[in-house]
């Protein structure tokens, strides 16, 4: 599928972002690299207010830095948001910190879950649909919460269908941010499972934000510090999760 | 015998049909103990904390009794219930930084919180320099400062210090370690553990594991809107008898990040018999019918498991 | 008392409703709308049912009958022609209304199209719309309004004058409302995920950003009807209105300054009631549904 052979990898080089406060610009990321590579799982561990949702957001392509590169398998990233074609956003999923204010409360679960079905045509379309009812019993919603608002569901299963919802593109990276910061022990087991196995089938790189150390040590290949703006490798780490 | 709690449902009344959000939820806390509910998004925990306190909406329907140092909460009437709410019982919020009034000096407030407690200024100021000095902090220095010129983990302190004023028999913190960075979170079990201290009984509600078992006490685990654990915190954390206990501990990333098949139940969709049921490995077609009694393993009735693999004959 | 921040929200006023009129014996359920509703009920199945309650002919003089007090024959009294005052008001309201709904549509319509604009293309476009929106809010809007009226009136006739009058010059609120919306809307996560799940443009505004528009743009239209019926009675009054043969409340408010020293209250007190009438109706219903809207407090429940 992929003809990108050796540059098959998303890479962020030498991003440097900073807010402007008024007229005062607050620097958040100094000179971040990074690499992901299919089948790869980095952990990329701060604490908060470190910067690891700016890069998400960068790296998912919604937002552009003010210095340094993006590159997804060999394409640079020159437009950003909107301006981008789809195909190219998609590339790219980004699983949000929060699900209550990345789902529209106005729309089902099932709705929800669905939109990406939007932009394909009408074959992609079909297979897509099948592919939804295994998600979504992968990731434990049962049929009767599909119907359900977002008000009327807890974080946890929110947070499940998020998964359906971003895994259903297909996207060649995810990136995760700080999926633990919902704390639900037996929820998180069950999605990064749901995506472990997708990972299998897809050969998607991962990015797997979180400030949960331990996690970080299980579950990924490599570990990553964001501090003081940059990215450190973390040494002494090796998994074979 | 600080907080006994018999028997507690609360249920609401909604749009969506009826979330069952508490089912038969009794535990006593004796003065100076800790008891640390835990369980995850959707169990029910997070009302708890507004039933105990006789906060909740008009569309709340709750059964039960609460009793507080001997005083029936449950049936006293609203006046009397406003009065203990302010002395007898302290709730610490989930952010320290929104508890504050921004333009009000530190020493104001802490002066309207006593004077709520009923206790006199002279008494209330000594207790103060005391605690917040235990804590790390100088009252006379602090007092006319406000809240912005703070930092994140004195106004937290400062708000733990408010919750121990006047000694009330209990204190109630709520998630305390909602957004908090891991380092943090281990400071606010420090922080929350000098409460029990002077003679309070705590009682802390999160989802957090592993601060949980930082807390120590006795761990009320909950799921599906029912008490299904009640046992000391060590003992729990290294072995745990109810199954979704078991299930629980083996999910976090040390224990090999092991799943439980399905999901949690929707409170407005309980199923007949045990909560867990569905889910658990060893469940038989009785589990499945007849909801488990909270069944007491010794004879003080204050360790007690909700499963029949734990029932008496 | 510090209290927690767990989400389980309370009741709000709204869902209370008037406990003052049970106390006045009325049915205990009775909600704060029931009476403005049965007003505008009344009001507008009068309006439309006009021509059979009172069938309006104005060619029917009838000078015997000039400025009759009212009467059982004629319930609202006659006017200088002697014609009949009851079918002039169930008519005019009937205009009122058209014209007036049609100038608030009118608002809106240009309103939302330049707060979407302006909030969506943002950077010049954004700076434009807004000067914009400052020069016309500068003025005063009625006498804005009038030479509004006055300039398209041989281009739109009397009625489409009216409503472009009314529409230039409250458009600006509704610009200023939808605009404010799509610039937090913009900053909302789920807008993001949306893009990055790769919808288009014009999909992210049909699916997020309108269903969260509609509730602040259709109460912008209710509020804004019952000033649109100030405004087209005020220019009717003025002459630059309806004409006698469409005559709308307002025109037969203006007409009535002509009988004022007779005595004939009648000509001043029931168009003029009328329009006090819909409007207060109209604009409470608008206000009540304002209050339920913000902030929402619904009696859900969050439980986590």
């Amino acid at each position: 599928m992929t003809q990108c052979g050796v540059f098959c990898m998303l890479q962020v080089e030498h991003v440097a972002k900073a807010y402007t406060n008024g007229r005062t610009p607050v620097p958040v990321l100094a000179d971040v690299s990074l690499t992901v590579a299919p089948g790869e799982r980095v952990g990329l561990v701060g604490r908060s207010g470190a910067g690891k949702s700016t890069l998400a957001r960068i790296m998912a392509l919604l937002m552009p830095p003010d210095r340094g590169t993006v590159t997804v398998d060999g394409v640079l990233i020159q437009r950003w948001g909107f301006a981008l074609p789809a195909p190219l956003r998609r590339q790219v999923q980004l699983i949000w910190q929060s699900p209550r204010t990345s789902t529209n409360p106005r729309y089902s679960l099932r709705q929800i879950m669905e939109e990406p079905l939007l932009g394909l045509d009408r074959d992609a379309r079909r297979r897509a649909s099948a592919r939804l009812a295994q998600l979504q019993e992968r990731a434990g919603l049962t049929p009767e919460l599909l119907a359900r608002h977002p008000h009327a569901v807890s974080d946890g299963q929110l947070q499940r269908a998020c998964v359906v919802r971003a895994l259903l593109v297909e996207p060649k990276y995810l990136i995760c941010d700080e999926f633990t910061a919902m704390h639900d022990a037996s929820t998180q087991a069950t999605l990064l499972h749901t995506i472990a196995e997708e990972q299998e089938r897809t050969g998607m790189g991962i990015v797997l934000m979180t400030h949960d150390h331990r996690l970080a040590r299980h579950w990924c290949h490599r570990i990553v510090e964001l501090s003081g703006g940059r990215l450190v490798e973390v040494t002494g780490h090796r998994s074979t999760a | 015998m600080a907080l006994v709690v018999e028997g507690l449902d609360v249920r609401f009344l909604t749009r969506d049909g009826v979330v069952q959000a508490l089912s038969d939820v009794s535990f006593r806390i004796e003065p100076g103990d800790v008891l640390v509910v835990v369980g995850e998004s959707g169990c029910g925990k997070s009302v708890l904390a507004h039933a105990l306190l006789r906060l909740l909406p008009a569309n709340a329907r709750m059964t039960g009794r609460v009793t507080l140092r001997g005083t029936v909460l449950t049936d006293l009437p609203e006046a009397q219930m406003a009065q203990l709410r302010g002395r007898a019982i302290a709730l610490i919020p989930q952010s320290a930084a929104t508890a504050l009034n921004p333009v009000l000096p530190i020493g104001t407030q802490l002066r309207e919180i006593a004077r709520a407690r009923g206790l006199s200024w002279n008494i209330a100021r000594k207790e103060l320099e005391s605690i917040l000095s235990r804590l790390g902090l100088d009252f006379d220095r602090i007092q006319g400062m406000y809240p912005h010129q703070l930092s994140g983990g004195m106004q937290q302190r400062i708000v733990n210090a408010a919750a121990m004023l006047g000694r009330p028999a209990l204190v109630v913190a709520d998630e305390p370690t909602y957004g908090l960075d891991p380092e943090l979170v281990d400071q606010m079990a420090s922080l929350l553990l000098e409460i029990p201290k002077g003679g309070s009984a705590l009682l802390v509600i999160t989802h957090d594991l592993h601060f949980a078992r930082r807390l120590g006490g006795r761990i009320a685990l909950m799921y599906g809107s029912f008490l299904v654990e009640l046992r000391p915190s060590q003992q729990f954390f290294s072995g745990p008898l109810h199954p979704y206990g078991r299930g629980l501990l083996a999910a976090l990333p040390d224990n090999g990040l092991q799943e439980i098949p399905g999901s949690p139940p929707s409170l407005t969709a309980l199923p007949e018999g045990c909560p867990f049921a569905p889910r658990c490995r060893y469940s038989s077609y009785v589990c499945l019918n007849n909801i488990p009694a909270l069944v007491p393993l010794d004879r003080t009735g204050r360790d007690a498991v909700r499963c029949v693999l734990y029932a008496a004959g | 008392m510090m209290s927690s921040t767990v989400k389980i929200r309370f009741p709000g006023a709204a869902e209370k409703g008037i406990r003052g009129l049970a106390g006045l014996g009325m049915a205990r359920r009775l909600p704060p709308t029931a009476l403005p509703i049965a007003v505008v009920a009344v009001l507008v199945a009068a309006a439309l049912a006009a021509d059979v309650i009172r069938p309006w002919d104005d060619r029917h003089v009838d000078l015997t009958r000039m400025l009759q007090a009212p009467s059982l024959a004629h319930p609202m009294g006659t006017d200088s022609l002697g014609r009949d005052l009851l079918a002039q008001v169930l008519h005019g309201l009937r205009v009122s209304f058209t014209v007036s709904a049609g100038a608030a549509l009118l608002a809106v319509v240009i309103g939302t199209a330049v707060g979407l604009a302006a909030g969506m293309l943002g950077g010049k476009v954004d700076f434009i719309v807004m000067r914009a929106v400052d020069v016309f809010q500068a003025q005063n809007h009625f006498l804005l309004s009038v030479l509004i009226a006055v300039l398209f009136r041989p281009l739109l006739g009397p009625a489409g004058a009216i409503m472009m009058a009314v529409a230039l010059t409250h458009w600006t609120t509704i610009t200023r409302i939808v605009r404010a919306q799509l610039l937090s809307l913009r900053e909302q996560p789920f807008v993001a995920a949306a893009v990055n799940l790769g919808l288009s443009r014009s999909q992210v505004v049909l699916r997020h950003y309108i269903p969260h528009l509609l509730p602040a743009i259709t109460l912008a239209f209710v509020l804004l009807v019952p000033h649109a019926i100030f405004h087209e009675s005020g220019l009717s009054f003025l002459g630059l209105g309806m004409p006698p043969h469409q005559a709308s409340l307002g025109s037969l408010l203006a007409e009535s300054r002509q009988t004022l020293l007779s005595g004939s209250w009648w000509m001043i007190v029931f168009p003029g009631g009328t329009i006090f009438c819909a409007a207060a109706a109209i604009g409470m219903l608008g206000e009540y549904w304002r209050t339920r809207l913000h902030p929402r407090w619904r009696s859900e429940l969050d439980v986590d």
